[in-house]
């Protein structure tokens, strides 16, 4: 389940008013979501909730819901 | 090198990505076998189901899906030496586009190896030296300068995963740090993104300073971009004069002109409207742009400007710039009106406007409309293809171009449509679907105008002109109410 919060910095980033995100969501079905901008999301995500994520855990998120249950490790710690 | 060794022609092709529709990989593929002529395709089993149709079909030319590395390895087998001489093609090289444009360089051996041993005087290259990339090897920058180049002259290559690399940027300074590399090549956003998205904490014990050469090359060289990335990471041990610039194209094997090493490249401030006059003269008042040197000539390389008749200009005179090379590719593959077109008694047409200034050669901008996003060059043609077939645009009346984001470093891809739709929830609808067409064919749109009919400006020749009509978008004709 995507949080809102998670929501709204991803399509706030994108500049998108509305997408259906869902947790097998991949990246490349977001309009404006490529590997140009993965970074720039990623750095709103963790400026969001102000964590830093490690570079072996960026490499291993295969859709949105890894990223929210990246997210939701880092709000745990 | 076993294909070459066999007499065949090898070509590297883009792996296919989730982004890209899965037909629109294959149709792309079939043009490209059928334009370029390629019969086998050597890939691995994950990709056998994708690509396996190609050989069953009529459509492509391709004879059958080869997967070397299923393969039972017996004995080597002994290879009679087959007699190729220095003139005979080594490799094919692709320019990017989907719908017919792409063009595939055959690049001789005696291209390759020349331009191996003109590129590595140029940058005082030694077999001491190592390479770290990322770059994929499917483009002219990954394939000639850091993969065949280290091959050619026994230099350690270093090579990170494209994916993973523009995931985290990072991997690029840890690895530099730890093999001790000395020289990269990257295109212009990489120096932005590295100084902007790499967090200090990830670079603890992570040292440049055995780096001789960061070589920005691919897309338009900034300043600011140069000056940021130096600022970033100059407790790390880079400095200016690690930096370089390069002019490249497939056509030329790969480098035209280069830098010299150990000095940073000279940056003209220049008057913005003198250059667009045709003329480049210092700034005084008026608005500036910074140019970086792309360096001189390399060796067997020689350049000129020239204007619109084939005469050529004076110092400091902006025109296209023509190129005679030692390096020069063979032609366009099966292609002759192409190579009659760029390729005129032994001067490659370019393309590119510039100029020269005390035998330093800055490039300032193209003829053609292509749009150049993260070194990567996309076609507007391909792009309005696209949007032309999504339901409630106005066909043919598309244009594309590329608009500067500077704080990325490199383009971005604007269209601009006219429709007559005009309930704002269905024009929400549809700039979401001409971005959806954009990435049926793995290209981002990011700024999508949607206008009235009649609104896009044509050309004398009826086309809808490209320029005209981003000069329009950027005067902010649509903002102005």
């Amino acid at each position: 389940m995507i949080s809102d919060r998670l929501k709204r910095t991803i399509l706030s980033e994108l500049d998108l008013d509305e997408f259906d995100l869902r947790d097998e969501t991949v990246a490349g079905e977001v309009p404006g979501w490529d590997s140009l901008s993965h970074v720039r999301v990623i750095s709103a995500v963790e400026a969001e909730y102000g964590a830093r994520f490690k570079t072996l855990e960026l490499l291993k998120l295969r859709n949105v819901g890894d990223l929210q249950a990246l997210v939701n490790r880092q709000a745990a710690k | 090198m076993g294909v070459v060794a066999a007499g065949a022609l090898p070509a590297v092709l883009a792996y296919p990505n989730a982004r890209l529709h899965p037909d629109k990989f294959i149709e792309g593929l079939v043009g490209m076998t059928r334009r370029s002529g390629l019969d086998w395709i050597l890939t691995e089993a994950s990709l056998e189901p994708v690509v396996g149709g190609l050989a069953r079909g009529a459509k492509s030319t391709i004879k059958g899906v080869i997967l070397p590395l299923q393969s039972e390895w017996g004995e080597p087998n002994t290879v009679e030496p087959i007699g190729l001489r220095g003139s005979d093609p080594c490799l094919l090289q692709h320019s990017s586009g989907t719908t017919g444009l792409q063009k595939a360089v055959v690049l001789s051996h005696d291209a390759i190896l020349g331009h191996a041993d003109a590129y590595a005087e140029a940058l005082h290259l030694s077999p001491d030296d190592k390479v770290v990339s990322w770059l994929p090897l499917y483009h002219d920058m990954g394939m000639i300068a850091a993969f065949q180049m280290p091959l050619a002259l026994g230099m350690t290559l270093v090579q990170l995963d494209p994916f993973q690399w523009i995931t985290a940027p990072v991997l690029l300074l840890h690895a530099i740090s730890q093999e001790r590399g000395t020289v990269t090549w990257l295109p212009n956003f990489a120096f932005n993104l590295l100084a902007d998205r790499v967090h200090e904490e990830e670079l603890e014990e992570v040292r440049l300073d055995t780096m001789r050469l960061f070589v920005n090359c691919s897309e338009p060289v900034r300043s600011d971009s140069l000056r940021r990335f130096v600022e970033r990471f100059r407790h790390l041990g880079v400095r200016p004069e690690h930096l370089s610039a390069c002019y490249a194209m497939a056509e030329t094997t790969f480098a035209a002109t280069q830098t010299t090493p150990g000095r940073a490249p000279v940056t003209l401030v220049l008057d913005r409207s003198s250059i667009l006059n045709g003329c480049a003269s210092p700034a005084t008042e008026r608005p500036v742009r910074e140019c970086v040197s792309s360096g001189k000539p390399i060796r067997g390389c020689e350049l000129k400007v020239v204007d619109e008749t084939g005469v050529q200009l004076n110092d400091g005179q902006v025109g296209e710039i023509v190129i005679r090379s030692e390096q020069m590719f063979t032609e366009y593959r099966n292609n002759e009106e192409d190579t009659r077109v760029a390729l005129r008694k032994g001067w490659y047409f370019s393309g590119d406007y510039g100029f020269t200034l005390e035998g330093e050669w800055f490039v300032v901008g193209r003829k053609k409309d292509i749009i150049v996003v993260a070194g990567k060059n996309l076609f507007p043609e391909d792009i309005e293809d696209a949007v032309n077939l999504v339901p409630g645009v106005l066909p043919g009346r598309v244009v594309a171009f590329g608009i500067d984001n500077e704080a990325a470093g490199t383009e971005e891809v604007c269209v601009t449509a006219e429709t007559e739709l005009q309930g704002e929830t269905e024009r929400k609808a549809l700039r979401r679907e001409v971005q959806k067409a954009g990435m049926r064919i793995d290209i981002t749109i990011s700024h999508v105008h949607l206008v009235s009919p009649r609104w896009l400006i044509k050309s004398s020749a009826g086309k809808v002109s490209r320029r005209a009509n981003r000069q329009r978008i950027l005067d902010g004709e649509l903002t102005k109410g």
